[in-house]
């Protein structure tokens, strides 16, 4: 048991340290183009409102499972070299645009949470929409997002885990290939493997909820 | 038009489309018995939870916080690969009823939070006239709060629902036939990943719309929390 446990746990570890590394990518990027699209729902004009609207419903219409294989498998059938991708670069892009529609549906419900009455101030001491958006808006809004980010967070570690379909090493992927070496191990392996997740997205979820009492939650359309 | 049939063939998914179909109902069943199941569950953990007794409580919260911090797809694993080699217990389940087990618990997590926040709107002025009448506990859930609780919790119900379905997806990696297992078919029979991928996705986005317009009704008719 102790031999097993001595055999596996520096591969398993590797797989924490892979999922933690997509983990930040994934959340980096989505938020970059969560921010822009969150933004586009709601201060764009109408065809941004309504093209990011279907973009969101897109993503959120269809599991993670099925968004990966389209990157990993989809993708390359175009023959454009762009889409020639290895998994650890397929499964980030994916992660990362499932991530964007999370971000995008806080970031928008943030901004419409900001009383009208701020907008109309900021217009009449004649700030321009950037401005107006910048300097009074944003400022606003940003404590709103902390909470709902958080969740999202947890929901980003936990899909990592539904990369390892396409091959990517991160934790699961490493425990089903030590389950290969030690199969009479198989409920150990995942039992301990659940306890990495556990000791990654507890503290996150105990954090949100904290911020959650602070700075109060946020209601959100989807 | 030949671009057209080397990206996505229909001819080839006209010929499998009694495999998609069934793939489709089969998420819908699956999905459903899990909902179903998972709303028992959500409901006695949330009575745990509301509970008095200290180890009840303790135990619920313990159950949901280990479900909310791990992925369903290593729920998953632990309770198919798992619960068969644990001693004593010797309980070999198909992959059928390991599945929609542990998406029902998963689930169960999600809708005992969703159920709790429903209870906690009622306004606590309706648990007091109902003690002033002179209704019991039981009487005092059954006919005062559950059914105002019921109009807050449906949408974001809904809500847990669509995200289930998306989830039973899962189930295909443990061999479970269903949507996306019919278009793993295609891609292992013909090699053809887009004829396959493709078809999926527009069928899950199909049962998506479906649920998103049922959602946006019963919200204008209830009106509950959102």
């Amino acid at each position: 048991m102790l031999a097993m446990y001595q055999n596996v746990f520096p591969f398993l570890l590797q797989g924490l340290w892979q999922t933690f590394v997509i983990s930040m990518l994934a959340i980096f990027f989505g938020s970059l183009v969560g921010a822009f699209v969150g933004l586009g729902r709601a201060r764009g004009n109408r065809w941004t409102v309504r093209g990011f609207g279907a973009y969101v419903h897109m993503l959120r219409g269809t599991p993670f499972l099925v968004q990966i294989y389209i990157v990993y498998f989809v993708l390359p059938t175009t023959n454009l070299a762009v889409f020639q991708l290895t998994s650890f670069q397929a499964a980030v892009i994916a992660l990362s645009l499932y991530t964007s529609t999370y971000v995008a549906e806080i970031v928008s419900a943030a901004i419409e949470a900001v009383p009208r009455g701020q907008n109309e101030a900021a217009q009449a001491h004649g700030f321009n929409g950037f401005q107006t958006l910048w300097y009074v808006v944003l400022p606003q809004s940003f404590k709103m997002m902390m909470p709902p980010m958080g969740g999202v967070y947890v929901l980003v570690i936990k899909n990592t885990a539904v990369l390892s379909v396409i091959g990517v090493t991160e934790l699961v992927r490493e425990a089903n290939v030590s389950i290969q070496r030690f199969p009479s191990f198989i409920l150990s392996v995942f039992l301990l493997v659940a306890l990495m997740y556990f000791c990654y997205c507890y503290p996150v979820l105990r954090l949100t909820r904290w911020a959650e009492k602070k700075w109060g939650g946020l209601h959100l359309n989807v | 038009m030949d671009w057209i049939f080397s990206f996505y063939n229909y001819r080839v998914v006209a010929e499998y489309l009694p495999i998609f179909a069934n793939g489709m109902w089969a998420t819908v069943w699956i999905s459903t018995v899990s909902l179903v199941l998972s709303l028992i569950i959500g409901t006695l953990v949330t009575l745990a939870h509301m509970s008095h007794r200290g180890w009840l409580n303790r135990s619920a919260s313990a159950y949901i916080e280990a479900i909310r911090a791990t992925p369903l797809l290593v729920q998953i694993y632990v309770i198919y690969f798992g619960l068969p080699v644990v001693p004593l217990l010797d309980w070999r389940i198909g992959a059928l009823q390991g599945g929609i087990i542990a998406l029902a618990l998963n689930s169960g997590a999600y809708m005992a939070e969703i159920i709790r926040a429903g209870i906690e709107a009622v306004p606590s002025s309706q648990t007091e006239s109902a003690m002033a009448v002179g209704m019991s506990y039981r009487q005092r859930m059954v006919q005062v709060i559950l059914p105002q609780a019921f109009a807050n919790v449906l949408p974001p119900v809904l809500g847990q629902a669509i995200v289930l379905i998306k989830d039973s997806s899962l189930l295909s990696i443990i061999t479970v036939s269903e949507l996306l297992s019919a278009g793993l078919t295609i891609l292992s029979e013909r090699v053809m990943p887009n004829e396959g991928f493709l078809t999926v996705a527009v069928g899950y986005l199909v049962i998506y719309l479906v649920m998103l317009v049922l959602s946006v009704y019963t919200q204008r008719r209830l009106g509950g929390i959102r």
